[in-house]
């Protein structure tokens, strides 16, 4: 009952924060990409760039309204998870094969295993912390130039490292700067991140894979290689919740990402460019709103995101538990 | 392709992979290590007495201490403590004892699965307005009411977990006995786990007291030694956030300090956790 009413109230008080904004933007909020904190108030501008000056010739003022949408921080979440995803998750199985079929020939499982759930449990602001002093310097000094220099040459990979600008009605292109806090440092150390759990919880669902199945298929004279491509294949449903864990973990994750992102909210398209995740978002910016609507607004990115780390959770869940019974 | 070619294919491909799972498995605990070692010798130079002893004091450009933050974390670590632990464990009892039942224990189970999994700066979120909005302030209360809110549900699974390990036969003989089922609970099934429930319990500390983003918006934070917990209430990791995206170097170097104690803290605990768990399950076997 306890649980139900907290699980209740996070729903009912985020919905209802986030009513003025869910009103005001609607689905809208979902697919618009502006985030205008304030109002912004400016001479009146024609076409051509000329201020418009009224019949007693005062400057004509317009006043642009505030505006949100969640567009970009949903595109950096999904882009650092998927990120962290594509790092993780092959070192991480690897190593979770590694742990069930070779560790415990060489006595290594105990060991390896404790310190894999040691590393599972360190909080994020450390993980943050090295990010940001040392992961992020070194990927603007030397990671970032290294593959800058390897890829530049590889068509359909430029806009990686050029981006085109508008400035003054006239367009060129720009190399884009190495900053080192970008989305592929958030990717990085989020998989860093997520590389412990995702370990673990495939070895245990690796370790329930019955033992005949396995013998079986060494008994047809299957290799190495190909026992354990069968014990993948049999284990899928509850390898893919471990990723659907660590997946959760690395959408909900906030002061890690918060501290490596480089904090723009706009869509770059170039790994090597800042972004911004909503959870990253919500970090920055919660505590000192501007007015009206950039509150309720940041209740709604909250609302988005708590809906889809449920959503990735349960799916989770049901493969790993539900599926063993 | 004759037999034998295949054969020496696939025994080499089976090879490369065997090797690359090895390397793998290393590769991941080299890089992690890599890190932790980084953070320890990056700490261990920053660390000095005057880290628990003294408070930042007035210059902001070298703080001194973090004495504040590292009291905050315990006083409110313990007031979720207080109130997470024993409704995490009723709940816990509630999943294993009185489950026969069909309907609703598995929408407990289900809904402290979901909760497990709500993020931790949602938390932080639904803190300020359902505490902090109401009280007026950021307080230390609506910090440790964010770190209960997380506790709970880990306290309550792993509860369950254990009392579930507890062999049938035990509740059973009690009840022959004449025993009633709440005694039996109480006198028989609890005091078999206990050293496993302490594991679980002191992994949701730990959790606890490494969180940052439920702190943010509740706690907040604070520069000075405060014992009263309706104020603005200070935190080790939120210290550590502010100080290592501050602009001084002094603050950085305080800042490294504070993780090595989080880390060397959380490592201890692990190893605590470990040795409970493996005497848990001798006793009951």
């Amino acid at each position: 009952m306890l649980l139900l009413v907290l699980l209740a109230s996070v729903v009912v008080v985020l919905f209802k924060g986030a009513l003025p904004a869910i009103e005001h933007f609607g689905a809208k909020f979902l697919v618009t990409s502006e985030w205008r904190v304030n109002e912004v108030e400016r001479p009146l501008r024609d076409a051509v760039g000329k201020i418009q000056f009224d019949a007693d010739g005062e400057q004509i003022i317009e006043t642009i309204p505030q505006a949100f949408g969640a567009l970009p921080t949903m595109y950096g979440t999904a882009v650092s998870s998927s990120l962290a995803l594509l790092f993780a998750v092959p070192l991480a199985l690897g190593s979770a094969l590694f742990l069930v079929r070779l560790a415990p020939k060489f006595k290594l499982a105990a060991p390896i295993g404790f310190l894999i759930e040691f590393l599972a449990s360190i909080p994020s602001i450390a993980y943050g912390v090295w990010g940001l002093f040392v992961l992020a310097p070194f990927l603007q000094s030397h990671i970032g130039p290294f593959v800058r220099d390897l890829l530049l040459d590889v068509p359909g990979l430029r806009w990686m490292f050029f981006e085109t600008v508008t400035i003054a009605g006239q367009t060129s292109e720009r190399e884009i700067p190495m900053v080192g806090r970008s989305m592929l440092c958030a990717g990085l150390v989020l998989a860093i991140m997520i590389l412990p759990i995702i370990t673990s919880v495939s070895r245990d669902v690796l370790r329930a894979v019955p033992r005949t199945q396995v013998e079986g298929s060494l008994a047809l004279g299957a290799t190495w290689w190909q026992s354990s491509w069968m014990m993948l294949k049999y284990a899928r449903s509850g390898l893919f919740g471990a990723v659907m864990l660590g997946l959760a973990r690395a959408a909900g994750e906030t002061m890690a990402v918060a501290m490596v992102i480089g904090n723009a909210n706009a869509i770059n398209p170039s790994p090597f460019s800042p972004g911004q995740t909503m959870a990253s978002l919500l970090a920055n910016e919660f505590n000192d709103p501007g007015e009206k609507l950039h509150r309720p607004s940041l209740m709604y990115v909250a609302l988005i995101l708590l809906v889809m780390s449920l959503t990735f959770n349960i799916v989770a869940r049901w493969l790993v538990v539900g599926k063993k019974q | 392709m004759t037999g034998s070619a295949y054969n020496s294919y696939t025994r080499i491909v089976s090879f490369v992979a065997a090797a690359l799972c090895t390397i793998f498995a290393f590769g991941i605990v080299a890089v992690l290590c890599l890190v932790v070692f980084y953070l320890f010798g990056k700490g261990a130079s920053a660390l000095s007495w005057q880290f628990f002893t003294e408070l930042p004091g007035t210059d902001p450009q070298n703080p001194k201490g973090m004495r504040h933050a590292l009291e905050g974390t315990l006083i409110m670590v313990s007031l979720a403590a207080a109130v997470g632990v024993p409704l995490g464990i009723l709940v816990g009892v509630y999943l294993s004892e009185y489950s026969s039942e069909k309907f609703l224990p598995t929408t407990v189970r289900f809904v402290a699965d979901v909760l497990a999994g709500v993020p931790s700066i949602v938390v932080g979120i639904l803190g300020y307005e359902l505490l902090v909005v109401p009280m007026g302030t950021n307080s230390g209360y609506a910090g440790a009411a964010a770190l209960a809110f997380i506790m709970i549900p880990i306290v309550a699974r792993t509860t369950e977990e254990m009392l579930k390990l507890v062999p049938k036969s035990y509740r059973e003989g009690s009840l022959a006995l004449g025993a009633t089922k709440s005694q039996t609970i109480l006198k028989v099934v609890l005091p078999a786990a206990t050293g496993s429930i302490v594991t679980g319990v002191l992994l949701a500390i730990a959790r606890a007291a490494g969180e940052t983003a439920p702190l943010l918006f509740t706690a907040l934070s604070s520069q000075y030694l405060t014992r009263d917990p309706s104020q603005p209430f200070p935190s080790l990791t939120v210290q550590i956030y502010n100080y290592a995206t501050g602009p001084f170097q002094g603050q950085r170097t305080l800042a490294w300090a504070g993780i090595l104690v989080l880390i060397s803290l959380f490592f201890v605990l692990s190893l605590a956790v470990r040795w409970l768990t493996r005497r848990a399950v001798i006793k009951m076997v």
